[in-house]
C-alpha cells in the first residue's frame, strides 16, 4: 500500500503538466463541439446524447492514461510482441465478422461495447516498431525491409475491411518512425519514389470509384458539385463564413441545416471553424502545436533509444490526422474521412490517443526519475 | 544517439512548416475570402431537385404495350420554405378552394415522410391532372416558392390480364432502401415490387436525374447550377403473346387455377394465366390500407401466381414421366403387359384403379391411353423407388425451373430420405404405389409439369422457362433413348386421339397429352391436363390446372386444346 501511494505521488510530481493540460482542453472543446454538431438537423437534435457519451469515453480515457503512467511505458514495450499478435488476430476478426457500418467493417462488438481495433492497432504498431528499430537500427536494407514488413501486415488487414484511411495512417506512422530511427535518406527516398510510382497503378486498379472521385474533386470541386464535390464546397463555405471570430457556439448554420455531411465525425473541424472562426482555429493550432512539441520534447530528453523512436510514431500519427482533417475541410488535401484527434466523436479514437499520451507522460516521468536517482 | 535527436529535431521543423501552411490556408479561407463565403452561407440558396427516370416500357412479343408511363403533375416545394405552420395553413386553404382536400395535418405528414434534407425538393401534392395543375398555379395566392413538375406514373393497359406476370411498382420501402442504398436509390423512388417489374428492376429503372439550382430570397429559381438529366430505363420485350394470354385468362377466369403455354424448344412462355386475377394499376398508384388488406387477406389469394407457385399433386400427368423412367431403366418394355382387374393388393392394402371394372390386359401405350392406375402401380413397384427418384432428379423435380419471375416455388421431390427426415419413418411399397400415379407426397407447380412435357415433346431436353425475349438459355439434355421416348409419345397421342383426353382434340389441331385428376383433401378433385401440339412436330406445350375442376378430361383438357389451337392458328 505504501508503495502504491509512493508511486502515485511520484507520478503527480513528475508528470508533464503542460502536455496533459493541453490534451484535456482539446478533448473538452471536442465534447462541446460534438454537442453543437450533433444538435443539427442531421442527427435530429441528439447533441446531448452524443456529448454525454463522448464525455464518458473521455473519463475512461483519463483513467486508462493514468494506468499507463502508473505501470510505466516499459511494461507495454515488454509486451509489444504478444500485443502485436493479438492485434493481428483482432484485425482479422474484424475483417471477417464485423457488421458493415457505412460500407466498411471496422467495429468489433464485445459484450455490448463496440470498439474499433484499427484505432488501438496504431499504438501496437508504434510499440513494436520502436522496440524493433531500436534493437536493429534500419541502416542496412534488410532491417529496413523488416521494419516495413511489420507495418504491412496490419495495413493489409485493414485494407480488407476496407478501411483505406487507417491503412494510410499506419503507413505514415511507419514512415515517420523509420525516419526517426535514422534510416539513410537514400532508402527513404527510394520508398517515396516507389510510392509515387505505385500511385497511378493504385489509382486505376485499387481505388474504388468513390475514392477516385474524391481525388478528382480535390483538384476541381466543381467537377461534381452535387456528389463528392458537394462536401468540399459546403465545408469550405462553413469554414469561410466563420470569419475572424466565428458565429459563436451553437450558432453555426451550415452544420445545422444538413449542408455538411457527418458533422460530428469527419467534418467536425468545419463545425468548429464555423462557430469559433479564425481566432478559435489559431488557439486550436497553438494548443495542438504545444502538445506535439511536448511529445517531441519528451523524446529529446529521455536516454532510452526506444522512446525516442516511440514518440516519433505518436507525433506522426497525431500530426497527420490533424493536418489531413483540417486540410480537407478547407480543400487543400483530398477527403479521406479520418477523425480529427480530440474533436471527432468516437470512443476508440479518443481512448487510443490518451493511451498514447500516457506512454509519453510515462517517458518523461521515468526520465526525470532516473535523473534524480543518478 | 545524435542521429536520433537530430531526426527528432527535423520533426519539429517539418511540423512547424505544416502549421504555417495550415495558417495560410485558414487565413485565405476565413479572412481573405471570408466575405464571399459569408454571403454564400447566409443565402444558402442552393436547392436540389431529383428527377425520377422514366421506367423502361414492357411489350409483348408483337409489340403490344403491357406497361407504359403516363404523365401526371405534382406540386413540388422545399421543406426549408415550408417549415412555418402559417404557410401550410395558407396552402391548405388555397387547395380546399380548388377542390383538393388536404389539411395542415395531411401536408405535415407528407412533408415528414419525404423529408431528406431541407434543400431537396419534394412532392407535396401528387397525381394532379393537367387542368387541376393549371387551375391551381393560376391562383394569385398560390405560394410562389412552390412549383409544378411533370412526373410519370406507371400504367398497365391490360390490367388484370397480365398482373401476375408484370407485378407492379411502388414507392421504395424503408427496408428496401437499406438493402439497395448502394445502388443509388433514395426515399421516394419507385421500385418493382413483384413480377417482371421486380426481376428486371435493374434493366427497367433507368438513371434518375438531378438539378442543382440557385433560388432567390423567396425560394424562386434564379438559375440552374448543374443538371444531370434523367435517363430512361431500357424497354423490355417479353415472349408473351397477348392474344394467347387473353384467351388463357378468359378460359380459366371462372375457376381457380392456372393455364400456361410454352415453346417446347426454347422455353419461351406464350401465356401464363393464374386465376383469380388482381388489378395491378391501383397498387401502383397507391391503395389505401383497407384495400391493401382486402387483397392480402382474400382467401382466394389473387396475388399468388398459381402457374409458378401453386403446388399440386401432378396426378396422372405424372404417368408420362413414370413411363420414361421405367422404359429407360428397362423395368418394362413395349411388350410388358399387366392385367388390371380394377385394383391391386399390396400388403394389406387394396389400391383401386379409377375404373372399378378394370382395364383388362394392357401394355405401356394402353396404360397411358386409358390412364390405367394398376398398370403404373405394377410398373412403379417393378422399377423401384430409388430409380424413380433418380429420374425425378434428372427432370429436376423439387427444384426451381429458373423462370425469370420472383416467387417461384420448388415443389416436392418426395424421396425415401425426405420421408425419413420429415416423418421419421421408412418408405413403404404403398408409398411407391401412390407415387406412381402422381399422388401422395409428390407436389409440382404447373410450370414444372409444362417443362416435363416439353422435354418429352422435344426429345429429352430440359428447357428454362423465360418471359424475357432475351432470356433464352441452352436446354439441358437429359439423355433419353429416342426409341423409348417414341413409345411414350405414341401413348400420349392415343390419349387424345382415342383415349381419356379426347376433349382436348376437338379444336382442329393434333394434340398429344395426358389428363390428371388429383385427389384434394379440402374439396372436389383438381383437374389437370398437360399436352403439346402438333403431334408429329411439337411446337408448344400447354398445361391447365383447375382447382376443384373435378375431372381432367372434362375441365382441363378443352382449355389446353383451345389454347394450343389458338397458338398454332395465329
Amino acid at each position: 500500500m505504501k508503495v502504491f501511494f509512493e508511486r502515485l505521488r511520484e507520478i503527480f510530481a513528475l508528470t508533464d503538466r503542460i502536455l496533459l493540460f493541453s490534451a484535456v482542453i482539446l478533448a473538452v472543446s471536442g465534447i462541446f463541439c460534438i454537442y453543437s454538431a450533433a444538435s443539427g438537423a442531421v442527427n435530429s437534435g441528439r447533441g446531448f446524447d452524443f456529448a454525454m457519451r463522448q464525455c464518458s469515453w473521455f473519463i475512461v480515457s483519463l483513467l486508462l492514461m493514468f494506468m499507463v503512467m502508473f505501470a510505466g511505458y516499459y511494461k507495454l514495450l515488454d509486451g509489444a510482441y504478444p500485443l502485436y499478435g493479438l492485434m493481428l488476430l483482432l484485425l482479422l476478426l474484424t475483417a471477417l465478422l464485423a457488421p458493415k457500418v457505412n460500407g466498411a467493417q471496422s467495429w468489433l462488438g464485445f459484450g455490448g461495447i463496440r470498439f474499433q481495433p484499427s484505432e488501438f492497432a496504431k499504438i501496437v504498431i508504434i510499440l513494436v516498431m520502436s522496440k524493433f528499430l531500436s534493437r536493429y537500427p534500419p541502416i542496412d536494407f534488410k532491417t529496413f525491409m523488416a521494419g516495413i514488413g511489420i507495418v504491412m501486415l496490419p495495413v493489409i488487414l485493414v485494407l480488407l475491411q476496407p478501411d483505406a484511411g487507417s491503412a494510410l495512417v499506419y503507413l505514415v506512422i511507419a514512415f515517420g518512425m523509420l525516419l526517426a530511427a535514422g534510416t539513410p535518406f537514400k532508402f527513404l527516398g527510394s520508398l517515396v519514389g516507389l510510392g509515387l510510382a505505385v500511385i497511378p497503378i493504385a489509382y486505376f486498379f485499387v481505388l474504388k470509384e468513390y475514392q477516385k472521385m474524391r481525388i478528382l474533386v480535390f483538384m476541381d470541386p466543381m467537377r461534381d458539385p452535387l456528389g463528392a464535390g458537394y462536401n468540399v464546397i459546403q465545408s469550405r463555405i462553413a469554414v469561410g463564413s466563420g470569419g475572424f471570430f466565428g458565429k459563436g457556439f451553437l450558432m453555426g448554420t451550415q452544420s445545422k441545416l444538413k449542408f455538411l455531411p457527418e458533422p460530428h465525425t469527419d467534418f467536425i473541424f468545419s463545425v468548429f471553424s464555423e462557430e469559433f472562426g479564425f481566432f478559435g482555429n489559431m488557439i486550436f493550432i497553438l494548443l495542438f502545436g504545444i502538445l506535439l512539441f511536448r511529445v517531441i520534447f519528451a523524446g529529446l530528453k529521455t536516454k532510452d533509444r526506444r522512446c525516442k523512436i516511440l514518440v516519433s510514431g505518436i507525433v506522426s500519427w497525431l500530426w497527420f490526422q490533424m493536418f489531413e482533417s483540417a486540410g480537407m475541410s478547407i480543400g487543400i488535401v483530398p477527403v479521406t474521412g479520418l477523425p480529427m484527434p480530440f474533436l471527432s466523436y468516437g470512443g476508440s479514437s479518443l481512448l487510443a490517443i490518451f493511451i498514447a499520451l500516457g506512454l509519453v507522460a510515462s517517458i518523461s516521468i521515468e526520465g526525470a526519475n532516473n535523473k534524480r536517482v543518478l | 544517439m545524435e542521429i536520433l535527436d537530430s531526426r527528432l529535431k527535423f520533426f519539429l521543423y517539418s511540423i512547424a512548416l505544416s502549421f504555417v501552411i495550415l495558417f495560410i490556408g485558414l487565413y485565405t479561407c476565413q479572412i481573405y475570402h471570408g466575405d464571399k463565403y459569408v454571403s454564400l452561407a447566409y443565402s444558402n440558396r442552393l436547392r436540389l431537385i431529383r428527377y425520377a427516370a422514366p421506367r423502361g416500357e414492357i411489350f409483348d412479343r408483337n409489340g403490344v404495350p403491357l406497361a407504359v408511363n403516363e404523365t401526371t403533375f405534382s406540386i413540388m416545394g422545399y421543406p426549408l420554405d415550408l417549415e412555418k405552420v402559417d404557410k401550410l395553413e395558407n396552402l391548405s386553404r388555397i387547395l380546399k378552394r380548388h377542390g383538393i382536400p388536404m389539411s395542415v395535418n395531411d401536408l405535415q405528414k407528407t412533408i415528414k415522410q419525404q423529408r431528406l434534407a431541407p434543400y431537396r425538393a419534394m412532392n407535396i401534392i401528387p397525381n394532379l391532372t393537367m387542368s387541376q395543375m393549371a387551375d391551381l398555379i393560376a391562383d394569385v395566392e398560390f405560394p410562389k416558392e412552390l412549383f409544378p413538375m411533370s412526373v410519370w406514373r406507371r400504367t398497365y393497359p391490360a390490367g388484370n390480364i397480365v398482373a401476375n406476370i408484370l407485378g407492379y411498382v411502388s414507392e421504395i420501402s424503408e427496408s428496401e432502401l437499406e438493402e439497395y442504398t448502394e445502388k443509388g436509390y433514395m426515399g421516394g423512388d419507385t421500385i418493382g415490387k413483384t413480377g417482371i417489374e421486380r426481376s428486371y428492376e435493374e434493366i427497367l429503372r433507368g438513371k434518375p436525374g438531378q438539378e442543382a439550382l440557385e433560388v432567390d430570397a423567396r425560394g424562386r429559381k434564379i438559375r440552374t447550377l448543374d443538371l444531370n438529366s434523367a435517363v430512361k430505363g431500357n424497354d423490355l420485350t417479353l415472349t408473351l403473346d397477348m392474344g394467347a394470354q387473353r384467351l388463357a385468362v378468359s378460359l380459366i377466369k371462372n375457376h381457380k387455377g392456372a393455364l400456361l403455354a410454352m415453346d417446347v424448344q426454347t422455353g419461351a412462355i406464350l401465356a401464363l394465366a393464374s386465376s383469380p386475377v388482381y388489378d395491378n394499376n391501383p397498387l401502383t398508384w397507391g391503395v389505401s390500407g383497407r384495400e391493401w388488406n382486402e387483397i392480402i387477406n382474400n382467401p382466394d389469394r389473387p396475388m399468388l401466381d398459381r402457374a409458378i407457385a401453386g403446388l399440386y399433386p401432378p396426378a396422372s400427368t405424372f404417368k408420362a414421366f413414370m413411363s420414361v423412367a421405367a422404359l429407360e431403366e428397362n423395368a418394362i418394355n413395349q411388350s410388358t403387359v399387366y392385367v388390371c382387374r380394377g385394383g391391386l393388393r399390396v400388403g394389406s392394402h387394396f389400391f383401386k384403379c379409377w375404373r372399378h371394372s378394370g382395364h383388362g390386359s394392357l401394355n405401356v401405350i394402353g396404360g397411358l391411353q386409358h390412364s390405367c392406375d394398376v398398370f403404373f402401380y405394377q410398373t412403379g413397384l417393378r422399377t423401384g423407388i430409388d430409380k424413380l427418384v433418380k429420374w425425378a432428379r434428372k427432370f429436376h423435380f423439387g427444384e426451381l425451373t429458373g423462370i425469370d419471375l420472383p416467387g417461384e416455388r420448388s415443389g416436392l421431390l418426395a424421396s425415401p430420405e425426405w420421408k425419413m427426415r420429415r416423418f421419421k419413418n421408412g418408405w413403404m411399397n404403398g408409398d411407391t404405389v401412390n407415387y406412381s400415379i402422381g399422388q401422395g407426397y409428390v407436389l409440382m407447380t404447373p410450370i414444372q409439369i409444362a417443362r416435363t412435357y416439353a422435354a418429352i415433346a422435344n426429345g429429352g431436353k430440359l428447357v428454362t422457362p423465360h418471359l424475357n425475349k432475351a432470356g433464352y438459355k441452352k436446354p439441358e439434355d437429359i439423355g433419353i433413348n429416342p426409341d423409348k421416348l417414341a413409345i411414350v409419345q405414341k401413348g400420349l397421342d392415343y390419349v387424345v386421339s382415342r383415349g381419356t383426353g379426347a376433349r382436348a382434340g376437338r379444336f382442329g389441331v393434333s394434340i398429344a397429352g395426358k389428363t390428371g385428376t388429383a385427389q384434394n383433401s379440402h374439396g372436389a378433385d383438381h383437374a389437370l391436363f398437360a399436352g403439346y401440339a402438333p403431334v408429329d412436330n411439337p411446337r408448344y406445350v400447354a398445361v391447365a390446372v383447375v382447382e376443384a375442376g373435378r375431372s381432367g378430361s372434362g375441365t382441363a383438357a378443352p382449355m389446353v386444346g383451345q389454347l394450343l389451337a389458338h397458338l398454332l392458328s395465329h
